[in-house]
């Protein structure tokens, strides 16, 4: 101790002569969990910084997209609704990545909510797909086409896809067909359009890392919902996704 | 005060009456708040009403009016969460930190959510530094707008303070941080911690490696074990709700407190810390005592 305390006189002294840092010593600590809620009353600069842009999002989030003629919700095997976000999904992944698309697909566990009959706003798709996972497009051959259509026909009991008709038997496909002509080939490649999650091996999917390609624009599958059903509200008809029959039960 | 054959013949009392000064210094922070500018809406759910940027400040402010020492800093992740980022892109995020006075924060992988260049633009707004030891931005465009550390004098206390951010790898899109390089976070800790204790009285990291993890991955834990000289590491990432710090023994030893505030700005963290000027020893016990 008494060494100690002549090290910090002569750190001091230290301090005295050449003009640095006189050390301090941490010496103790108390600690608080302050919650924060509405007993802290707002900040009214910081409410006031905020409300051009509260504003402007409650705007936007209140935007009425278009009109629905009956509430819809996503069933197995097969719904309009979830239908309708597939196809949504490869025709804007067409657009945005300038090239053909053959697959699109959803996690039927990723489509959080339906929406409402009535006007259907943002704030309602914010709802549908609240994560912010981006609209992916990942080139695979024939053989793993086929092991990702058996792997969420397994996994989840459903497949949500678009751009083919499948046809299914004790959770395992049959056969494939595509609306765009081309023909199943285990060797040949193809395109599916999916979110990043799934791509990145999200719902067990890990045997994506070995895909042929993979390409990102950064593109939300959110904005790709909201794009597409602000265009279809431009039509003035409402919106009344049907069954078509692409998944067939054996 | 006198020459130094005097000095050397004082007992610390005496120290203390000749100007020996002892400090205090509040140390606020966050994690992981996520673009949650507004409450948490009333809607029945477990946060309903919780949080809020505006409140934020209201206790800060408070706090500042009753404590002259006060560093305010967040542990990354300030990004992504509510229609306010996929709307504005964080602006209102940083403007609000701004406002708040935060003193420093660190990067954490939903930052980059936006893209290296709207993290670039975004952050460019901010009155306060990115401190970030371990993430080599060179040949992007957020070369030279992160630092790795800093040293804040406040009462004549010298604070160091450094950052941390988890590995990209598998976790942030590569389109998203580019040619960004990734450090080792343990070796970089040492350096860093090392080179801030010569100058230093107390030294903070700043850190979104997360809590702890199962495997052996690096977390908040691996790195207080593993590391020399850090006293405080503020973490992030695993939106980790700790109620009080926790204290890992360090490789010296030493005690190094870990803290964590959950996510979404639900909480504040407040850690009041005594110094004593040429006070020859730390105390022993490093375990946080609530208030």
């Amino acid at each position: 101790m008494r060494i100690q305390q002549t090290t910090g006189a002569l750190l001091l002294m230290l301090g005295l002569f050449v003009g640095c840092h006189r050390p301090y010593q941490f010496t103790g600590q108390q600690y608080k969990r302050l919650t924060i809620d509405e007993k802290a009353a707002a900040d009214s600069g910081t409410a006031a910084l905020l409300r051009p842009y509260k504003q402007k999002l409650d705007q936007s989030m209140n935007e009425v997209l278009t009109v629905t003629s009956a509430a819809l919700d996503k069933k197995k095997p097969e719904s309009g609704f979830t239908n309708m976000l597939t196809d949504m999904l490869l025709e804007r992944a067409q657009q945005k990545y300038n090239k053909p698309v053959d697959v699109a697909h959803m996690n039927f566990s990723g489509v959080r909510s339906g929406l409402p009959k009535g006007n259907i706003t943002v704030g309602n798709v914010f709802e549908v797909m609240p994560f912010d996972n981006l609209l992916v497009v990942v080139t695979v051959k024939g053989s793993m086409l086929m092991q990702f259509l058996n792997h969420f026909a397994q996994h989840e009991d459903v497949l949500v896809v678009g751009g083919i008709r499948v046809i299914m038997k004790d959770k395992t496909v049959q056969s494939v067909t595509f609306n765009n002509g081309r023909t199943f080939d285990p060797n040949q490649t193809y395109t599916i359009a999916m979110s990043d999650y799934v791509a990145n091996g999200g719902s067990d999917a890990s045997f994506l890392s070995n895909a042929v390609a993979r390409d990102n624009v950064n593109y939300l599958i959110r904005d790709a919902f909201i794009e597409a059903i602000r265009q279809q509200g431009k039509s003035g008809q409402p919106l009344n996704p049907q069954t078509d029959g692409r998944i067939t039960i054996q | 005060m006198g020459s130094a054959a005097v000095i050397g013949s004082l007992t610390p009392d005496t120290l203390l009456a000749a100007g020996k000064k002892a400090a205090t210094l509040t140390i606020l922070h966050t994690n992981d708040v996520h673009s949650r500018l507004d409450p948490f809406p009333m809607d029945g759910s477990r946060n309903a009403g919780k949080g809020g940027v505006a409140r934020r400040a209201t206790l800060i402010r408070q706090i500042r009016s009753e404590q002259k020492n006060v560093l305010l800093f967040d542990a990354g992740d300030i990004f992504q969460g509510t229609p306010y980022f996929n709307l504005y892109k964080g602006e209102p995020e940083i403007l609000a930190m701004n406002q708040l006075g935060y003193d420093a924060g660190t990067i954490g992988n939903h930052d980059f959510d936006g893209g290296i260049d709207n993290m670039k633009t975004q952050f460019g707004k901010a009155k306060f530094p990115f401190l970030i030891a371990n993430y080599d931005f060179k040949n992007t465009p957020m070369d030279g707008h992160t630092q790795p550390h800093k040293i804040f004098t406040v009462d004549g206390v010298k604070v160091g303070v450094f950052g941390l951010g988890i590995q990209p790898d598998g976790l942030i899109p590569k389109n998203l941080y580019g040619d960004m390089k990734y450090l080792d976070p343990l070796e970089i800790a040492n350096q860093t911690a090392g080179e801030l204790k010569k100058k230093c009285d107390y030294v903070i990291c700043l850190s979104h490696l997360g809590y702890k993890y199962n495997e052996a991955t690096v977390s908040d834990h691996v790195l207080a074990a593993k590391t020399r000289n850090i006293d405080l590491i503020i973490g992030g990432h695993t939106h980790t709700f700790l109620e009080a710090p926790v204290a890992v023994n360090n490789l010296d030893g030493k005690a190094t407190l870990i803290n964590q505030v959950g996510f979404a700005g639900i909480y504040l963290g407040r850690i009041d810390l005594s110094f004593e000027q040429g006070k020859g020893h730390s105390v022993k016990d490093g375990k946080a005592v609530s208030v």
